[in-house]
């Protein structure tokens, strides 16, 4: 049975989030604590900066309990926390089909705080990769995390949750890849130091050629170019420096503008009529509005953003009905595969028991009366003996693997079937040895999984 | 069995750019869905096919494909692919295809149906074979880069009307500009070559009447106006809007020639 137990921006402050917190670094002794756990089988912890949560695989809902004390003892652990009852308030915990559908709704970036944001299902690769380095996943539950990877991949391919820009930084990259194409050849020239403009300025400064920083003061431009690669220059040399830009982000706490109609228009002579795009999202505005008119100008403020990341997050939003059908559908298949593999063991035993029996019996038979049949007969009755227990114990298999696929009282009748047959000695259902599955999956395996 | 392969040429070619217009019309316009990305293949498809349509046809004819304003305007179509075809190789150009086919589906037509191929001068000139040639790889070129500098309008009316929505339909606005300018730059000089040529040839073949006179006049008026957008865009600027503007006025006067010299043919004047 699949256990989570975590917290995320829905439940609890980034203050909190951040304790929890486990780099790639501190990964593998915190998989390790996890391992040494008897209440826990297999084990995952996905640490993103949205989210902290021990994904666990336990033999029983009646062990659920130690194991959901283990988890947060190891969570208070790892957030320096007295005790796990300390967190209690910001934890949830998901058992059974709801943890299934919990981690493939997390993979799938149903439950991100940006919605369809691609960079979560990587985040969980890792972790799925991390805990199979460490050992601490090996069998069901990875089997589990490879679905929700293919879970996450049909989601992203067959509804269009992943589309438009949903922030401003985004959308700021995507409309200067909307004006320039590519933008390798492109300068972006950072006007003020604010955080938003900084955000904006990191996403351009991957895909532009350089980054500039103009700052009334000097010394702070510096100091951010220090950090982000880039060139400061003064702010006397603002003029100058729009005729090398090709794009502007803006966002100065100036009360008038910074850059004003003639400036652009003498900068547009300049850099003989070469487009220039300005991002200006400072408030009060930095970039006069009349700017828009000259030709191959384009000036951008913060509403006009702002509305594109709206209609971003509603057209993704547009799209969540069908992603969760999708969910749906592999949460059903998943657990139907699961719970036919509960019954498993006794199925296996009550056909071994059968077929030791009637051969037993064939055996006696076949040394006393019947011992002047020749090896052709012999050969004939043990083949009669076989598929004798098999048509007489196929309904019965059938019969139990759909009621456990359908969730039905599988373990009442799976218990029935070892009483009547006297199958005590049979090994039961075991979660967390997950040997039937063999060797874990690779994260990006989109195998077929039996119903 | 000739005539038959290149009816059905004619046909194949003509129901593939019509099915391309059809599809890059509907991207446009945010109603294609999945099938237009056909439309680009459709119309690289449609380049041979439309290429051994003019090859088969003029063996039909007896025509060589440099001669006479009907296998010109064919020829153009499918040069006017191509260079469209070899631009998305290279830039994220696709949906300037809702420009490019519809205007090849017209050329294509027109060479067919408007006029009779006899009606045409046949002349045999030296210089005839450089003329033609010159004139209707510059005339492609230029049908090119006014398909870019359309997009390029409605793509940069879109962005100063801040129309977000239908801004992620068009290339970018920078893309299709350099296009616009290199396919002139590469059709200018051939333009000129055509203009020489055809200066040349006009003094021992035109009569010198009225209508010669005038498709000289716009002859020379497209060369000019081509020849002042690439120098005011080099000198002072001209990009954008201005050079798009300038590009599609100037490939409107070719068009302008090109109607002139069919008209005549339509109205089987011989040379005049």
């Amino acid at each position: 049975m699949i256990l989570v137990v975590g917290l995320s921006h829905r439940t609890a402050p980034v203050q909190v989030r951040e304790r929890l917190a486990a780099g790639a670094d501190a990964l593998p002794m915190v998989l390790a604590r996890l391992a040494s756990r008897r209440e826990l089988g297999e084990a995952m912890f996905l640490s993103t900066c949205n989210r902290v949560e021990v994904v666990a695989l336990v033999a029983s809902s009646s062990s659920a309990d130690a194991a959901r004390h283990a988890i947060r003892e190891e969570l208070a652990r790892q957030g320096g926390a007295a005790s796990g009852e300390e967190l209690a308030p910001y934890l949830y915990e998901k058992l059974g089909d709801d943890a299934v559908r919990h981690v493939f709704r997390v993979a799938a970036s149903l439950d991100s705080m940006v919605l369809g944001e691609p960079q979560i299902l990587g985040q969980v690769k890792d972790a799925y990769d991390a805990a199979i380095a460490a050992g601490t996943l090996k069998g069901t539950l990875a089997r589990c995390m490879s679905r929700a990877f293919a879970v996450a991949k049909r989601v992203r391919s067959e509804t269009d949750i992943g589309v438009g820009s949903v922030s401003i930084s985004s959308v700021a990259v995507d409309l200067a890849t909307r004006i320039f194409g590519d933008l390798s050849d492109r300068t972006v020239l950072l006007l003020g130091a604010g955080e938003m403009a900084e955000a904006a300025a990191r996403s351009l400064v991957k895909g532009a050629r350089a980054l500039r920083i103009c700052n009334r003061s000097f010394e702070r431009a510096a100091h951010l170019a220090g950090e982000m690669h880039a060139a400061a220059v003064p702010w006397e040399g603002l003029a100058e420096e729009l005729g090398v830009a090709d794009v502007v982000v803006a966002s100065t706490a100036s009360t008038t503008y910074v850059v004003t109609r003639q400036m652009v228009q003498r900068a547009m002579r300049e850099r003989k009529g070469r487009t220039l795009l300005f991002v200006d999202i400072a408030v009060p505005r930095n970039v006069e509005p009349t700017v828009h008119g000259i030709d191959n100008a384009y000036v951008f403020n913060v509403d006009d953003l702002e509305q594109e990341v709206a209609r971003g997050l509603q057209a993704r939003h547009g799209h969540v009905d069908a992603a969760e059908a999708i969910v749906q559908e592999q949460v059903a298949e998943f657990i139907a595969w699961r719970r036919g593999l509960e019954v498993q063991p006794t199925l296996v035993a009550m056909r071994a028991k059968a077929r030791t029996v009637m051969l037993s019996e064939l055996e006696t038979s076949l040394r006393g009366r019947l011992k002047h049949l020749g090896e052709p007969d012999r050969a004939a009755l043990a083949q009669m003996v076989e598929s004798g227990v098999n048509k007489l114990l196929h309904a019965p298999t059938a019969k139990l693997k759909v009621r456990a696929a359908e969730g039905e009282d599988a373990a009442e009748l799976a218990a029935a079937v070892r009483y009547l047959f006297d199958l005590q000695n049979a090994a039961p259902p075991a979660e967390e040895a997950g040997s039937e599955e063999g060797e874990a999956p690779s994260a990006g395996e989109d195998e077929r999984l039996p119903n | 069995m000739t005539l038959a392969l290149a009816n059905w040429l004619f046909g194949v070619t003509a129901a593939v750019y019509l099915a391309a217009s059809v599809l890059f019309v509907g991207d446009l316009l945010g109603h294609a869905g999945r099938g237009a990305r056909w439309a680009p293949r459709l119309v690289a498809v449609g380049v041979p096919l439309h290429a051994a349509h003019i090859v088969v046809w003029s063996l039909v004819l007896h025509v060589c494909p440099v001669e006479g304003i009907h296998f010109a305007l064919s020829v153009v179509s499918m040069f006017v692919c191509l260079a469209y075809v070899l631009a998305r190789l290279r830039y994220r150009v696709d949906v300037v295809g809702a420009f490019v086919a519809p205007q090849a589906l017209a050329f294509l037509l027109a060479s067919r149906f408007l006029g009779s191929i006899g009606g045409e001068p046949r002349l045999r000139n030296a210089m005839l074979p450089f003329h033609v040639v010159s004139n209707v790889l510059g005339i492609a070129l230029f049908a090119a880069a006014c398909a870019f500098a359309v997009a390029y309008l409605l793509q940069e009316h879109r962005l100063k009307s801040k129309q977000l929505v239908d801004v992620e339909r068009l290339p970018a606005v920078d893309a299709l500009d350099l296009l616009e300018h290199r396919f002139l730059v590469a059709g200018f000089p051939l333009l000129t070559i055509g203009i020489l040529t055809g200066t040349i040839w006009a003094r021992e073949v035109e009569s010198g009447g009225v209508a010669a006179m005038a498709r000289a006049g716009l002859s020379y008026a497209a060369w000019l106006l081509i020849g002042t957008v690439l120098i005011l865009r080099a000198s002072a600027g001209w990009r954008g809007r201005r050079a798009a503007f300038g590009t599609i006025l100037g490939f409107g006067l070719t068009m302008l020639v090109l109607a002139m010299y069919l008209a005549r043919s339509l109205a089987g004047w011989g040379h005049v």
